[in-house]
């Protein structure tokens, strides 16, 4: 038997083992027993007739974006003797400095939790759950008391601690040479660089139609829109994950998009998802974490703030708190570096029947964490199907931003990828943020760990968010980093400071995501000299590169 | 067939380099680890299993005993075989590996057939698909495991966080 063929089957036996503890597969036995009325079933052929009718219901369809799903979230099978820490980050290093991280963030909310002598988590009194039930729709009216509360960690933080990253293997010599890292990330992670980057991202090649630059008003519609559209309205049609997933790449017209994003996230709506998060919602009634005064205090701070968010403010209690107390979050963490913290029932310190995880779903949001939620708030107003969609979009793509792990999406990766980008094509711009103490990543760090939300207007947002999903990947993030930077080098060449370079990089609003995709492509193009030529022009004569991109 | 472990003793690594070991300035590159076998019963080797530790190339020979009267051989198996596609970043670094005897017929150069890279995608759907009964009996064994695991884990209690209604808690533990 050769290994190829064992680890196929080995693949196929995962994912029905997984499905199998789904919803679909109950379905699908009911369907199939329901079908046995049908007279086109017969009993000799019964098995060929029964794949026939799921065929033509649509009941195939539904399986195969199921599978399709497993495939895109699920990592590849490893190997036998690797174990559970392995999946979860297979460098050593990465692991520990994970670790380590962790601690302190646990130390922090325990030392916040005996200075303010408030329980981690704690039942709520029959009156004061009535109350809050009543309040369910507008609990963004409460204005508790939030001062003595702090964000567990910013950002800044953690870039503090990736930064200090160092492979114990790496020997890079004491001194500078042409060797070491002029960023400030410090470890050898693979990136792939331009060549590599084009291949992956074909689709949004400067000779493919996008929207966000081909639906603008210049545009006639004939051309690329009306068609794009009409290829959209049939890939919802047909109800197919996998194509939607493609089709995605271009960018979803607005009026398609909730329905993309959740054909893509394999989420119907079933009563049973509805009752999943009553469930979760009386969840939140019955028990206070102090979870909540952090989330309270991060919706405050961050999406209240907003001009384009404050008011789903409701919504985001809504989404958080019940994501709070969601153990089935706590699968992701197979795949996850990081891990979910423990507790014990008070009393029963190192009894592991009385240990739990908290809070419930593992998850301890940081400062912004609120961001994830609110662009999601546009597409989608019933609140069981944005939990559900938000969910989805943490436990494939978000939780990669703020734990340490080689993953090519993690935010490391995605650092490394984002200042390698920017030292090969603008090595002047890089070395002259460097020079005046403005570290690139600096200034990019915050955006990419937010996925842009706050530092994009929504609809390019949007648009961006629809290219993670059509790809699969983050990677995303850290190459429209690196172009905000070579569309403003120019005005960047001048600055003298780390906060001026802030403000001017910091007016990100003003341009659409899309253009800026072939912006950087434009740096590097594999051709005949007399292109090349022309490259190099743009490259040193920025100025007149970039009027050309403002008309 | 069955297959069992086979006792081996893998000796400390050597590094090969040329001149003075104890400068430092000269990195070898190049180290060999002995593997022996002490149980004296000839076996067919099936499978070689490892943690890699940052080795880019890896190549294997073995001393082959084919007769009592002809001395023994020393046989090249595996020629700098990639485990890392690109020394100087991380992938493939601390990878597990499995390297495979392939079935041929050949006995004195047996032919390594080797476990693609885990990092790679394995090539999907090559011609047709996998047999259906066997896929069924691993999912079986996989059912199997499942179950086990089921059964011994303590923590696996789906959708309720709390313990018999209690989520009273102190502090965060560290362990």
């Amino acid at each position: 038997m050769l290994q190829e063929e064992s680890d196929l089957s080995l693949i196929i036996a995962q994912i029905v083992q997984k499905l199998k503890g789904s919803n679909l597969y109950s379905q699908l036995e009911r369907q199939a027993w329901a079908s046995l009325q049908r007279p086109e079933i017969k009993l000799e052929s019964l098995k060929e007739d029964i794949k026939e009718f799921f065929k033509i219901s649509g009941w195939e369809k539904k399986l195969q974006n199921a599978v399709y799903s497993e495939l895109s979230v699920f990592p590849l099978p490893s190997h036998p003797a690797a174990p559970p820490e392995h999946l979860k980050e297979p460098l050593v290093y990465m692991r520990k400095a994970q670790g380590s991280w962790e601690k302190r963030i646990l130390k922090s909310l325990n030392s916040m939790c005996t200075e303010l002598s408030i329980p981690l988590a704690r039942k709520r009194p029959v009156g004061e759950q009535k109350e809050l039930l009543n309040k369910w729709n507008e609990m963004g009216t409460d204005e508790p008391d939030l001062s003595l509360f702090r964000p567990v960690y910013a950002p800044k933080d953690f870039l503090e601690v990736l930064i200090n990253l160092r492979n114990p293997n790496y020997e890079n010599g004491d001194s500078l040479s042409f060797r070491t890292h002029l960023g400030l990330i410090q470890v050898p992670l693979k990136v792939k660089d331009i060549p590599e980057l084009k291949e992956c991202f074909v689709e949004l090649g400067l000779n493919i139609g996008q929207l966000g630059i081909d639906d603008s008003t210049q545009v006639p519609p004939e051309l690329f829109e009306n068609e794009h559209v009409r290829i959209g309205q049939k890939v919802l049609a047909e109800q197919d994950s996998a194509a939607a997933q493609q089709y995605i790449r271009q960018g979803s017209p607005t009026a398609l998009r909730a329905e993309l994003w959740a054909l893509i996230l394999n989420i119907s709506s079933q009563p049973e998802d509805v009752l999943y998060y009553e469930q979760l919602k009386t969840n939140v009634i019955q028990h206070d974490l102090l979870v909540d005064s952090l989330i309270y205090k991060d919706v405050k701070l961050t999406a209240s703030n907003d001009d384009y968010y404050f008011v789903f403010e409701d919504y985001l209690y809504q989404v958080l708190l019940c994501f709070s107390r969601d153990t089935s979050v706590l699968s992701h963490f197979a795949f996850n570096s990081a891990s979910p913290p423990k507790s014990y029932i008070r009393g029963k310190l190192g009894l592991e029947e009385y240990a739990v995880f908290y809070p419930p779903n593992g998850v301890i949001p940081f400062h912004g964490f609120s961001m994830y939620v609110a662009p999601l708030c546009f597409l989608y107003h019933e609140p069981s199907k944005l939990y559900q969609i938000f969910r989805e979009m943490y436990v494939r793509f978000f939780f990669r931003l703020h734990s340490i792990s080689s993953h090519p999406s993690g935010i490391v990766s995605l650092c490394l990828l984002f200042e390698t980008l920017l030292q090969t094509y603008l090595p002047q711009l890089f070395y002259h943020l460097r020079e005046i103490g403005a570290q690139p990543l600096r200034i990019s760090f915050k955006w990419m760990v937010r996925a842009f939300s706050g530092y994009l207007a929504t609809d390019q947002l949007l648009l961006l968010w629809d290219r993670i999903l059509g790809y699969n990947s983050l990677e995303i993030l850290a190459v429209l980093a690196a172009a905000v930077f070579a569309f403003r080098a120019v005005n960047l060449m001048e600055v003298t400071s780390l906060a001026a370079a802030e403000n001017l990089a910091a007016h990100s609003e003003q341009f659409c995501t899309a253009p800026l995709f072939p912006e950087l492509y434009r740096v590097q193009i594999p051709c005949t000299a007399e292109l090349r030529q022309k490259e190099e022009c743009s490259l040193l004569d920025s100025k007149s590169h970039s009027t050309e991109q403002r008309s | 067939m069955s297959r069992v472990l086979v006792p081996c003793h893998v000796k400390g690594s050597v590094a090969l380099q040329v001149g003075d070991v104890r400068t430092s300035q000269g990195r070898p590159g190049v180290l060999v680890i002995d593997v022996t076998f002490p149980s004296v019963a000839p076996f067919e080797l099936q499978e070689i299993t490892f943690k890699n530790y940052y080795t880019a190339f890896l190549s294997i020979r073995v001393r082959q005993y084919t007769s009592a009267h002809t001395p023994a051989k020393w046989v090249t198996c595996l020629r700098d075989y990639c485990l890392m596609p690109d020394p100087h970043s991380e992938e493939g670094a601390q990878e597990y590996v499995s390297l495979f005897k392939h079935q041929s017929p050949s006995v004195t150069f047996p032919k390594w057939l080797s476990h693609p890279v885990p990092c790679e995608q394995p090539a999907l759907l090559r011609e047709g698909l996998p047999d259906p009964s066997r896929v069924s009996s691993e999912v079986q064994q996989m059912w199997a495991l499942t179950e086990m695991i089921r059964a011994s884990h303590t923590s696996a209690r789906i959708g309720r966080f709390d313990v018999d209604g209690c989520y009273d808690l102190n502090l965060l533990s560290y362990t």
